[in-house]
């Protein structure tokens, strides 16, 4: 079982229970739900910003009962997670952010996922072509394509404009008081690490570590390294708290 | 039968390298591309032929509104029509239409058409649409919300056309809290009000509701068939029969003395259009949300070709386009006209890179051998 883990997904990969979740189960009890509009989960049209989001959130954790859990994040779900830490600071354990978005840097933007044609969507978020191909039916049927719209409705009615940030989350970072840890893979192509080392200076205690040979796919690409990275850094929280 | 010339001023003029290099002439195309002084003369040239339309015997002329594209140049389609307002005084001005999708301030649509109803005495016709995708990018309007604020700003700028008296307009989308329109429209009770459609029931039966016209996009005939018969079973649900026309068929067409010399002239023109002009991938038509999940998988299934892969023989055999002398466009216009039971045809005659004087010619020809031949026809039969 052990303590209560809440992962927050990132634009892709809602609905699955992938290899990465299954190497945190081992240590964590962990909690992967589809955000509104994303995989299996309804819309929940009143869900219509980030604010809500965070709301919707509080009200999960409450409904499922979980009490101060560790919350990981990746990408869009990382910059959730840290809406989150800032919104309700006490109610989280701790936080790792793996790629997220979220901050506006304008020197260093973010790729337009939404302009990408699936071909460059699978070169962008990949460091290893073929992984990428794995991930991407060649001949994606009507389904495989509604479900993959569904998905990017869901990223942009949260995240079209301003774009995949909250302008004002850099100047709320200073609330967090979970113990924090950014990860970010060495080729990212979509969020550039610049925004980590912002994450990293502004939320106190926090440092960035880096994940070799590796896209902003993250987890699907390299879902072991992913996991251990998460792990230790929660073992070493645990360690030294108990 | 009512004619329309309508006019999407495009930039024809791109580089060699178009094809392999550029995924559309629009969003994201380099304006570079775009002379200072051919495009300064395209637009003197093509209102010309706006007003010489009038000339001919068209009963409406037309502009529409497309952003950061050689597509089509009129960013802002009132400012074309304030151009020939008082340059024309029978034809309908119509406006197909504003992009009220996104707008950031829909009512200020309203205070523009009001102020063309004037100007023109009362000729203005407004269409309202959402707006292409990729336009969503160019103006930062979020695509998931684009029915809504459509919806919205549409039921706006109709109140403030029609209210006698000062209200507060508060949607999901806008808030207003002093609505009171200087100058109220000419037309009563407002103008006349068109709407496209790709096969969309939401919006056939938005448009058959309010007893509007209903036109075509670019399409083959069959699935036009399919629209058109959308609407009219929305309009058979309400009780009622549409009035042929308020069933618009928009579609170019390319006329010259013979069809040996239509075809020959004509070709590379259609040609441009759908491979150049309406080049544009899934990622630029249909961003994110901007399809509900059942418009989205009607289209999937609908399994349209894309435009780039479809020849020249493709688009006249299908119905996407008209090419011929006069008396081929004139019995395939009637074939079209008996399959789909438009009775308003909206042309569009400035195809591509075609020169002034071939439009012109092509104008001419329509409005003297098709034009009459179509008039002095019996009223279309529906469907």
């Amino acid at each position: 079982m052990g303590p209560p883990l809440l992962f927050l997904h990132a634009a892709g990969g809602a609905g699955q229970w992938h290899e990465f979740h299954e190497l945190l189960a081992g240590r964590f009890r962990v909690y992967a739900p589809d955000h509104p509009g994303f995989g299996g989960t309804d819309e929940f049209g009143e869900v219509e910003d980030m604010s809500d989001l965070v709301y919707h959130y509080l009200d999960v954790m409450d409904r499922l009962g979980l009490d101060r859990p560790h919350v990981v994040g990746g990408s869009f779900g990382g910059w959730l997670a840290a809406e989150l830490a800032v919104a309700a600071p006490h109610a989280v354990e701790s936080l790792t952010l793996l790629s997220p978005a979220g901050l506006r840097l304008p020197e260093h933007p973010i790729a337009d996922l939404f302009l990408m044609t699936p071909q460059q969507l699978g070169a962008a978020l990949f460091h290893d072509p073929a992984k990428a191909a794995g991930m991407f039916p060649a001949e994606p049927g009507i389904d495989d394509i509604l479900a993959a719209y569904r998905d990017m409705s869901g990223l942009a009615r949260f995240s079209w404009t301003p774009f995949l940030c909250n302008p004002k989350l850099e100047r709320r970072l200073g609330r967090i008081v979970a113990p924090t840890r950014v990860v970010w893979p060495d080729d990212d192509r979509v969020v550039p690490i610049e925004h980590g080392h912002r994450y990293a200076g502004l939320i106190a205690g926090a440092e960035l570590r880096v994940v070799a040979d590796c896209g902003h796919a993250m987890y699907f690409e390299r879902p072991a390294e992913f996991a251990a990275a998460v792990t230790e850094f929660l073992t070493e929280l645990t360690g030294a708290s108990r | 039968m009512k004619f329309v010339f309508f006019h999407l001023m495009p930039y024809p003029y791109l580089p060699d390298d178009f094809d392999t290099r550029y995924p559309s002439p629009s969003l994201t195309f380099p304006n570079r591309y775009f002379d200072r002084e051919t495009g300064n003369r395209l637009y003197h040239r093509y209102l010309d032929e706006l007003e010489h339309a009038e000339r001919l015997g068209f009963d409406g002329i037309a502009v529409n509104e497309h952003h950061q594209t050689a597509y089509g140049l009129m960013p802002s389609p009132n400012i074309m029509a304030a151009a020939l307002a008082r340059r024309t005084s029978r034809a309908q001005i119509m406006v197909l239409g504003n992009a009220i999708g996104i707008r950031g301030n829909p009512l200020r649509v309203a205070e523009e058409i009001a102020m063309l109803d004037h100007l023109s005495n009362g000729r203005i016709v407004s269409g309202f649409v959402r707006g292409i995708g990729w336009e969503y990018f160019a103006h930062s309007i979020n695509p998931t919300r684009s029915r809504d604020r459509f919806n919205e700003a549409h039921d706006l700028i109709i109140k403030a056309w029609t209210s006698d008296e000062m209200f507060q307009w508060i949607s999901p989308n806008y808030e207003y809290r002093y609505v009171n329109l200087w100058p109220r429209p000419l037309q009563q009770p407002h103008p006349p009000i068109y709407i496209p459609g790709a096969g969309s029931t939401e919006t056939m039966r938005f448009v058959a509701q309010r007893r509007y016209t209903y036109m075509s996009v670019y399409a083959p005939t069959r699935v036009v068939r399919r629209w058109f018969d959308g609407y009219r079973d929305s309009a058979a649900e309400l009780g009622y029969e549409p009035d042929p026309e308020k069933i618009g068929l928009s579609i170019p067409i390319f006329v010259a003395d013979t069809d040996a010399q239509a075809h020959r002239e004509g070709r590379d023109q259609l040609m441009w259009l759908f491979h150049k002009g309406l080049k544009q991938g899934p990622e630029l038509m249909n961003p994110p949300g901007y399809m509900s999940p059942s418009s989205m998988r009607g289209v999937l299934a609908a399994g349209m070709t894309p435009f780039p892969q479809l020849s020249y023989e493709d688009l006249l055999s299908g119905g996407y386009a008209v090419v011929g002398g006069p008396a081929s466009v004139t019995a395939r216009l009637r074939e079209l006209r008996d399959e789909l039971g438009f009775g308003q045809l909206i042309g569009l005659f400035a195809i591509g890179g075609l020169s002034h004087e071939r439009t012109v010619r092509s104008m001419e020809l329509f409005s003297t051998e098709v034009m009459s031949a179509l008039r002095s026809d019996q009223p279309a039969t529906t469907g």
